[in-house]
């Protein structure tokens, strides 16, 4: 029996669409509703998760959707699943909940046990974690630790801060807090905090009016496709990337502490980059001490055919900081070397330090896609989606224009924001929730118990949107 | 094992009302005094379970390894099988007490299920109980004149969530009803002005508002929280130091008050332009339990006014009741003037910010935004905690037990320890009650040693210790706190 019917012998079979225009009127009411005391402009429709099912999202107006969105590439193992539902009833779960401990100074005695679950999917290379509570806040987490880290190593480990750092840091200023920086790339999403905004370069509307720090901006590599007749140019696209990272960390104003990366841009477009790329990345960052980071939120968790997408590059050494949240519903850092841990206590710090309720969740996932061998399984079903939806530009080459991804994790462009924009509201009105990125990109996103049956809707739907376009 | 003359200081009312308690409503087994019962303290099991920890995770912060299956109502057990009263309650952030059957109750309902294993991107597509779920808890609850709400996941969060709606409130106005610039288009990709602008928030000396880094540029307690790492140049103002006891020396403080607000209104004058809101809490917490008079707070309500500067009021630590009102700048603010911004999270389980202008809403989507945008499954257990204290009257006992707390320790300490412990404060603010102690050397022993004694207790700032119990915290267990830092003391001096 194939995984999506063992966990939900209910799912629907097909979607269900009774109203003409999405958001509906009951959603409609309910947005406005909300709107009095919660911004609710972004709201795509008001959903009924205790009618949600699997691969399926309910509505309030009673529409049920194929979701290959899910909560923004946030939900692994689809809705109502009977292993979280009993995760969520454990005992553990309700104490996590009742109790919730400030971790950093009162951990409780089975938090050892949730750690070690999670650990178990650490990338290669890692076997510690510290924990946050969403995408920014691992990122933001994470730059502290590499600016604790570069610091340090400047200093020496053990080495008592002087009173000069001391008094400045608390003005703000160096030496005690440093002139140091985070490179990213253009394009790029790591959040919407201050230091995630600064690190962030998809579009102006994240950034707009908020303070940000002076920090350098790479470029990550445009390819032609498909890769394989274009080769030769890619690889020079990649040396040319590489030359300008070097660059930027040699001649920076100040210091380059760190170095911030997805392994598929995400939120910029689904741009992806090379083995040769990335360990090009790796090499500099060795070469010069920068810390490397890369950003997991949204790649992590199976949906490329890996546990964690950088997996694909086989980097040599493993990278420094691996981030992640979103489909493992727990955020936070992979790391390994102990010196990650500052010299102090109450450096790395704050009240709650993540949030068992959630760890027991990702716990769950983690087990479930051991258990029962997802991360094949999507590799599998990607390749199926992929060939219909290559089927599928042959047939309608402007609108899926430079197909392109690993697994699930598949993209493409149409010819406008315009375009894909109806695109994306068609296909809700033809049963299917999908989501866009960058200008004029369409992402899938879907959950890892996504099957084949649930890619042929996928795909008839597509076909249906597109034809009908035509005419 | 701890002796038992706490009895002494138990009056026969009290006994009477025992039984009537909220706390024994709410745990019939709650223990009636601390117990320690391993051989050391800490005790041999906690050790080795934070050797195991050690291996994965940073445990150095780590005071014990709790049980919280056994720990019950204001007692907090450990592996070792001891239980401790506690003021500590996870820096301030249990309200109802441990293993409360209300929430008990909340956490095993369907709802919660549903939220846990379901967990949405809540403004894309949030769940059609969210808004029931907010205005019955988290909106209930909002300070008088505020009535929106934007959720988040921490206190650092909240705040810098906050920060970004006052940041985008300021630029909004300046650029009146006319769109973007290319030119800010352009540069806020580079991080450059016009686009990111110069702007910022001022902040007090010795206030803490979370470690991330627009709220650690805001923090500026102690440099441990702030070293090496890459912050905002914004401005800092001084915050009251003030005399106690306060009727002693009313005069020198209201100097004191008035200086301050001179100096900040010196630095706005300096910061041209460039301040968008200007933070405080209504008691700087971790700072040292700091306190200030309603004529500043008000002073400051009044400058940001004049200055068109949004004022923020971080109740992170001093909301959801332990002040005795629900939000502890009702104390101190003028009931129709309140401050912009209040942002929240610890005790409500739940992050976020309220205001009342709209226009902090920003005028497009997607500018306040990220996945999550909060937790329904915390949002639930806000709105049980919030109705439970309403239900309870958990305001009223919590002033009571505090009142009670402050005036025997006002007499313990103005008796024979009077050169150990200084500064008592938080009169009338609830069980929000904090004291000095002459070194930081002398304070960590007393914690120590009432730890031992079967309380835990937190400290703050330098020299300080805080007392941060949850609002089921009444006279008898305020009793055996009480005898406890007698006892402590007296074994200490
Ligand atoms: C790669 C990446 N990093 C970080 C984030 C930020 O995560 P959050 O929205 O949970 O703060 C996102 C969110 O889309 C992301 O895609
Ligand atoms: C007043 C105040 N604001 C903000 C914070 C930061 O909260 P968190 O640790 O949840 O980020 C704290 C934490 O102690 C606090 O006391």
């Amino acid at each position: 029996m194939s995984i999506s019917s063992q966990y939900y012998p209910d799912e629907p079979s097909a979607p269900t669409v009774n109203t003409t225009v999405i958001p509906g009127p009951v959603s409609q009411k309910a947005i406005a509703d909300l709107g009095k005391v919660f911004d609710s402009r972004t709201v795509y429709f008001v959903a009924d998760y205790e009618k949600s099912l699997g691969n399926y999202i309910s509505d309030v107006d009673g529409n049920v959707y194929l979701d290959l969105y899910a909560q923004i590439a946030s939900i692994a193992l689809g809705y109502n699943n009977p292993a979280l539902i009993k995760a969520a009833q454990s005992p553990e779960m309700i104490r996590a909940l009742v109790e919730r401990p400030a971790l950093g100074n009162f951990p409780g005695k089975d938090f050892e046990s949730l750690l070690s679950k999670i650990l178990k999917v650490a990338p290669p290379g890692q076997d510690k974690v510290w924990s946050g509570l969403s995408g920014a806040d691992a990122n933001e987490l994470a730059f502290k630790a590499a600016f604790m880290y570069y610091q340090q190593k400047k200093r020496g480990y053990s080495t008592e801060f002087t009173p000069e750092e001391e008094y400045s840091c608390m003005q703000n200023q160096s030496p005690g807090s440093p002139q140091l920086a985070v490179l990213s790339f253009e394009r790029a999403f790591h959040g919407r905090l201050f230091a995630t905004a600064s690190v962030t370069r998809s579009k102006p509307i994240h950034k707009i009016d908020l303070p940000s720090f002076n920090w350098p901006k790479a470029e990550y590599p445009s390819y032609k496709y498909p890769l394989s007749k274009y080769e030769k140019e890619n690889k020079q696209e990649d040396d040319r990337c590489l030359a300008i990272v070097e660059n930027l960390i040699k001649t920076w104003e100040f210091p380059v502490a760190a170095l911030i990366i997805e392994p598929v841009q995400s939120e910029g477009g689904d741009n992806h980059g090379s083995s040769y790329f990335f360990q090009g990345l790796r090499d500099i960052t060795l070469q010069n001490d920068v810390v490397m980071i890369v950003d997991e939120v949204q790649t992590g968790v199976g949906a490329t055919g890996k546990l964690w997408a950088h997996e694909h590059f086989n980097l040599s050494p493993a990278p420094d900081l691996v981030t992640f949240s979103k489909k493992f519903q727990s955020a936070g850092y992979w790391f390994h070397d102990d010196k990650f841990i500052p010299n102090k206590t109450y450096r790395q710090f704050n009240t709650w330090c993540g949030d068992p309720a959630r760890m027991i969740i990702a716990g769950a996932i983690a087990e479930e896609i051991v258990k029962h061998d997802l991360v094949e399984h999507t590799a599998k079903v990607g390749d199926y989606i992929y060939n219909g939806l290559a089927k599928l530009a042959d047939k309608y080459p402007k609108d899926i224009q430079n197909l392109r991804g690993k697994a699930t994790f598949i993209a493409f462009d149409l010819e406008s924001q315009n375009d894909r924009d109806n695109f994306l509201y068609q296909l809700k009105l033809n049963g299917v929730n999908c989501g866009g990125c960058a200008e004029n990109s369409v992402r899938l996103r879907p959950t890892l118990t996504f099957e084949n049956k649930h890619a042929d809707i996928f795909l008839a739907a597509v076909d249906n949107v597109l034809s009908a376009k035509r005419q | 094992m701890i002796s038992r003359n706490y009895r002494s200081l138990i009056s026969k009312n009290s006994i009477k009302r025992y039984y009537l308690s909220v706390a024994s409503d709410y745990f019939p087994n709650e223990p009636l005094k601390p117990e320690i019962i391993s051989e050391t303290y800490p005790g041999p099991i906690n050790e080795s379970k934070l050797s195991e920890l050690a291996k994965s995770f940073d445990h150095r912060a780590a005071y014990f390894v709790a049980d919280y299956y056994k720990s019950i109502g204001n007692y907090i057990a450990d592996v070792d099988g001891n239980k401790l009263l506690d003021t500590y309650c996870q820096i301030s952030s249990i309200p109802l007490g441990y293993n409360n059957p209300e929430l008990l109750k909340a956490c095993s309902s369907k709802e919660m299920q549903v939220a846990l294993a379901n967990r949405p991107a809540l403004a894309c597509f949030p769940s059609n109980d969210y808004e029931s779920i907010l205005k019955d808890g988290i909106l209930a609850a909002a300070p008088r004149g505020l009535d929106k709400v934007w959720t988040a996941l921490s206190g650092s969060d909240a705040n810098e969530t906050a920060y970004k709606a006052a940041f985008m409130y300021k630029a909004a106005k300046k650029r009146g009803n006319s769109k973007f610039t290319k030119e800010e288009l352009e540069s806020v990709m580079d991080n450059k002005s016009p686009g990111a602008p110069a702007a910022s928030i001022l902040s007090f000396d010795k206030g803490f508002h979370g470690r991330l880094f627009g709220s650690l540029s805001t923090t500026r307690s102690k440099p441990i929280h702030k070293l090496d790492i890459p912050q905002f140049p914004w401005p800092r103002a001084p915050f009251p130091s003030l005399k106690y006891p306060l009727e002693q020396y009313s005069i020198e403080n209201q100097k004191e008050e008035e200086r301050c607000l001179e100096l900040t209104e010196a630095l706005i004058k300096e910061w041209p332009d460039s301040i968008a809101a200007i933070i405080v809490e209504p008691i700087q917490a971790e700072g040292g339990d700091n306190h200030a008079s309603p004529y500043f707070y008000q002073g400051l309500r009044k400058l940001t006014k004049a200055y068109e500067i949004l004022l923020i009021v971080d109740e992170v630590q001093t909301g959801v009741g332990a002040s005795g009102k629900f939000w502890c700048h009702e104390h101190l603010f003028d009931p129709n003037d309140p401050p912009d911004i209040v942002t929240f999270s610890k005790k409500f389980q739940a992050a976020g910010f309220y205001y009342k202008l709209p226009e902090l809403q920003p005028d497009q989507p997607f500018r306040q935004f990220n996945t999550w945008c909060g937790d329904p499954s915390k949002a639930i257990i806000a709105k049980t905690i919030y109705n439970e204290i309403i239900k309870k009257n958990l305001l009223h006992s919590t002033k009571k037990t505090g009142d009670y707390i402050f005036n025997n320790l006002e007499t313990l300490f103005n008796g024979k320890f009077f050169q150990i412990v200084k500064n008592l404060r938080g009169k009338n603010r609830g069980t929000l009650i904090a004291f000095d102690f002459n070194t930081a050397k002398e304070r960590d022993g007393f914690l120590l040693e009432c730890r031992k004694n079967g309380v835990n207790i937190g400290g703050c700032g330098d020299t300080a210790v805080r007392l941060r119990p949850s609002l089921v915290f009444e006279k008898r267990h305020a009793d055996i706190l009480l005898n406890i830092v007698e006892e402590s003391l007296s074994k200490l001096y």
